[in-house]
């Protein structure tokens, strides 16, 4: 985040000169938009609900058209339909890609065709998630699993429910158990680990 | 503010997208009722997060409605979510009912849902694609109100008497009304014979019957199970033609409207 944070204020600095070599390159008739770069700062832009992961990580960033004459187009995939967060997201896409050198329009789309998967989210993702104390979805239980003991949930989950299993963001355990299907975001759920006795957020599953 | 040309609701297309959209926002607007009130935290971010996918979802909803027509679209969702008068409302009746109490709730909410997805279900071969496609995404997020919705069902049906009991009630009183929900929309046959609505109102019915029916069955509700043919109860008809009860026409309506009605152009 730091290296990234540091490029962008290059970038920002760079935004005169670089507006005037535009133009001339205009003139001239060459593209002076970095692809790559304009690659980079938009996966690079973070989720405002979950700041260590990034929309690149999770899988949101569909297509990129970056036109010779410094128009951008930018395609994601909401993670889910109604998420506050994606007007955020789309003012910060708009943002780092304004600051790419030679960049002179930036337009940004929602579409829901394909639909984003949990299945999107990288590695580093789920490195970044669990980090913040978020199960990331799916993936191996790492342990032989005792059933749980529905006395040890918590007292407000009457039946735990039987959605499938992740491992404890905090201790790795797979004896967790689902408190309930909606947290305090609308891809968040809330579940509770019997081994380390913590409660804690899982990605949902789909 | 002024000069938002919205497009001719009138059109068979309009009317199928304001009824999926308006059945979204109202039964949202009154999940919204359990924040702060609900029985659990838990449950109280449910209901919360369950009024809030209601509301976005009838938001994504009216801007298919306005299909492009608008420059500035939230305007244009707003005019259509809060500024239509109650009769230009296409949702349900039973959509727009209060909260009455917990199992009232939760059996509405099993009874919403199961439809709600088996109509998506038949939309993800609309013959729109932007249609098609908004059905297969919130059908996959819909499976977590299925749960929810079912976890509930369960647990009050083996939860002892008193609970049985204000289950049986609240299916007593919501499944008679929820037949309103299979009522076509104004030209809806023009709507299916395009390919946008796949599958009618009337055809849905079925479909929702022979899904919901063998779970109330076991559930010890089978006296409760709608028949094949059993008519919409009056009191409940005819709200995908504009017609509703004082429970939104002078409860919903002027609270969820009143603040775009008193500050025009107001943004948020």
């Amino acid at each position: 985040m730091t290296t990234d944070a540091a490029d962008r204020t290059t970038a920002a600095g760079r935004v005169e000169p670089a507006n005037g070599t535009a133009a001339a390159d205009d003139a001239a008739g060459t593209a002076p938009v970095d692809a790559r770069r304009v690659r980079q700062v938009v996966e690079a832009v973070p989720d405002p609900e979950l700041p260590p992961v990034t929309i690149g990580m999770l899988g949101m960033v569909h297509h990129l058209d970056v036109h010779a004459d410094g128009r951008v187009q930018v395609e994601l995939l909401p993670t889910y339909s109604g998420c506050p967060a994606t007007e955020m997201i789309e003012r910060d896409v708009r943002q780092a890609v304004a600051e790419v050198p030679g960049v002179r329009e930036v337009a940004v789309r929602f579409r829901f065709d394909p639909a984003w998967t949990p299945d999107r989210i990288d590695e580093a993702g789920h490195d970044a998630l669990r980090s913040y104390g978020i199960a990331p979805p799916g993936g191996p239980i790492p342990e032989a699993v005792q059933p749980s003991d529905p006395s040890r949930a918590l007292p407000l989950a009457i039946e735990p429910t039987t959605a499938t299993a992740v491992p404890c963001p905090y201790c790795g355990s797979g004896d967790t158990v689902q408190d309930s299907a909606f947290g305090p975001t609308p891809c968040r759920d809330l579940r509770y680990c019997a081994s380390c006795q913590q409660p804690f957020e899982a990605f949902r599953s789909t | 503010m002024a000069d938002l040309a919205l497009p001719d609701l009138s059109t068979p297309r309009s009317q199928v997208l304001l009824a999926i959209a308006d059945d979204a926002l109202i039964s949202g607007h009154r999940a919204s009722h359990w924040t702060g009130v609900a029985p659990s935290l838990e449950e109280d971010l449910a209901f919360s997060t369950i009024a809030q996918a209601g509301i976005n979802h009838a938001d994504l909803w009216y801007q298919l409605v306005l299909d492009g027509t608008v420059d500035d679209v939230s305007a244009g969702v707003d005019a259509l979510g809060l500024g239509r008068e109650p009769e230009a409302y296409r949702h349900a009746i039973v959509c727009e009912r209060p909260p009455r109490d917990f199992a009232y709730t939760l059996a509405r909410h099993w009874v919403l849902d199961r439809f709600e997805a088996i109509r998506l279900a038949s939309l993800a071969a609309s013959t729109d694609p932007e249609v098609a496609a908004l059905s297969v995404k919130l059908l996959h997020e819909h499976r977590y109100h299925l749960e929810h919705a079912q976890l509930w069902f369960d647990r009050l049906v083996r939860g002892g008497d008193e609970a049985a009991d204000r289950l049986r009630d609240g299916f007593t009183q919501v499944l008679p009304e929820a037949l309103g929900l299979f009522e076509p929309v104004e030209d809806e046959d023009q709507a299916v014979a395009d390919g946008l609505l796949p599958v009618g109102h009337a055809r849905l019915r079925e479909r929702w019957l022979e899904s919901a029916a063998p779970l109330l069955e076991q559930a010890g509700l089978a006296d409760l199970v709608p028949a094949v043919d059993a008519a919409v109860p009056d009191e409940a008809a005819f709200g995908r033609r504009g017609c509703h009860t004082d429970d939104f026409v002078v409860d919903v309506w002027p609270e969820m409207t009143r603040l775009y009605r008193e500050h025009p152009g107001a943004r948020w």
